[in-house]
């Protein structure tokens, strides 16, 4: 990507240059850490607690502003996961499927609506917290976990019977999903978001006023259709292991 | 572009925090509430099926009682005039009856005083009848 910026004469612009694999290492003990992940997600974590704190500071059975809208989120969420888990055994779910959406909607839209170049760092840059390939996995990993967590605690080991439950011919295939799973998850996610945000800075390079425009509003379409395919596939996976066998193809062919 | 480190691990033990402090300062607070609103409309709106129903059931009744008064009236109307009329047809025949009687009496009356009236004719007729007779019989003697 270094290419880029060196083929643009006018690399003035702080808006238009591009970085793709610096970071700006923090050092924690001997482990190495992507500092400029963190301050975006803190951002983002900020924005999403403020907004809790301001939406039930002051709760109202008749509902306005602030807390009309994170109702209105809630009532997306909860909706969501009843969806896909079901009227049964949706609520114990609602808080991580919710928090896996609004976490990523919001730093996908915080990637592509703040101008975070502007903020300059010693070293790499500014971004959306998705666009690094750790978060993404880290959250693949987590949902990962959480549909394991919810086959055990539903079934105890007989959870294992669902490899093996139509026809032991399959076993090979139904390890293999568990692996599949948490990796189209993330790679799905990051190589959106990171698609999205190189698109936008390639465009911004080449003409810089008013053609990146479209694209950045289709960057806003897919983020956001990002954090609902994520969440959705997340309630999915869990919605298989709490039913057991059978309904393997279940949202399986998402983009 | 693929370089993990510690960002990953610790990336997912913030999520979890996250996900930890959301349930208890979002999800758990506005769930509650939306519960309760259900709750809440879901009472009232029994409440007002309740009352429409109860409302419904006083308006039949109304409607009950107030054919029920309307039969009553008519019934005191009708009782009312057939009174009048038997009252009325009393009256007449009484009336009628007196009438008769007066006539009757009247007859009476008319008929003794004829009676008199011919006894006396009567014993005139027999008074004159002897004169007559004295004086045919007077030149005889004479």
């Amino acid at each position: 990507m270094e290419m880029l910026s060196v083929l643009n004469p006018f690399n003035s612009l702080p808006l238009a240059s591009l970085e793709v694999g610096h970071h700006f290492y923090w050092q924690l003990g001997n482990l190495k850490l992507h500092g400029q992940v963190f301050l975006t997600s803190w951002f983002v974590i900020g924005i999403l607690v403020v907004a809790s704190l301001a939406a039930t500071r002051n709760i109202q059975r008749i509902p306005n502003g602030i807390q009309n809208f994170m109702e209105y989120a809630l009532e997306f969420i909860r909706d969501l996961a009843k969806n896909q888990i079901g009227e049964k055994e949706y609520r114990p779910w609602v808080p991580f499927i919710g928090t896996l959406f609004l976490f990523i909607f919001v730093s996908n839209w915080s990637g592509a609506l703040i101008p975070w170049r502007l903020i300059k760092l010693p070293e790499g840059e500014l971004a959306a917290p998705t666009n690094d390939i750790n978060t993404t996995v880290a959250l693949a990993l987590l949902t990962s976990l959480a549909y394991f967590y919810a086959g055990f605690s539903k079934k105890g080991l007989r959870y294992f019977t669902k490899y093996i439950e139509p026809t032991p011919i399959l076993l090979p295939i139904a390890i293999l999903e568990d692996f599949t799973k948490p990796l189209s998850l993330s790679f799905r996610l990051f190589g959106n978001i990171l698609a999205d945000e190189l698109v936008v800075a390639v465009l911004v390079l080449l003409v810089p006023l008013f053609v990146p425009l479209p694209v950045m509003a289709l960057g806003l379409f897919t983020s956001a259709i990002q954090a609902l395919v994520f969440a959705t596939l997340a309630a999915a996976y869990i919605h298989e292991a709490l039913e057991g066998h059978g309904e393997a193809e279940h949202g399986e062919h998402m983009p | 572009m693929f370089d993990f480190d510690a960002t990953l691990p610790l990336m997912a033990v913030q999520f979890l925090l996250l996900a930890a402090l959301l349930n208890a300062i979002f999800y758990k607070p506005l769930t509650k509430v939306l519960d309760e609103r259900d709750n809440y409309v879901r009472t009232n709106k029994l409440e007002a099926q309740e009352r429409l129903t109860k409302t419904e059931q006083l308006t039949n009744q109304y409607k009950q009682q107030l054919a029920e008064a309307r039969k009553q009236s008519q019934a005191v109307i009708t009782s009312a005039q057939t009174e009048a009329q038997k009252i009325a047809a009393e009256k007449v025949a009484e009336a009628q009856k007196e009438a008769q009687s007066q006539r009757e009496q009247a007859q009476r009356e008319i008929d003794q005083q004829k009676q008199e009236a011919m006894s006396s004719l009567e014993q005139q007729v027999d008074a004159l009848s002897q004169q007559i007779i004295e004086k045919l019989l007077e030149p005889a003697h004479g």
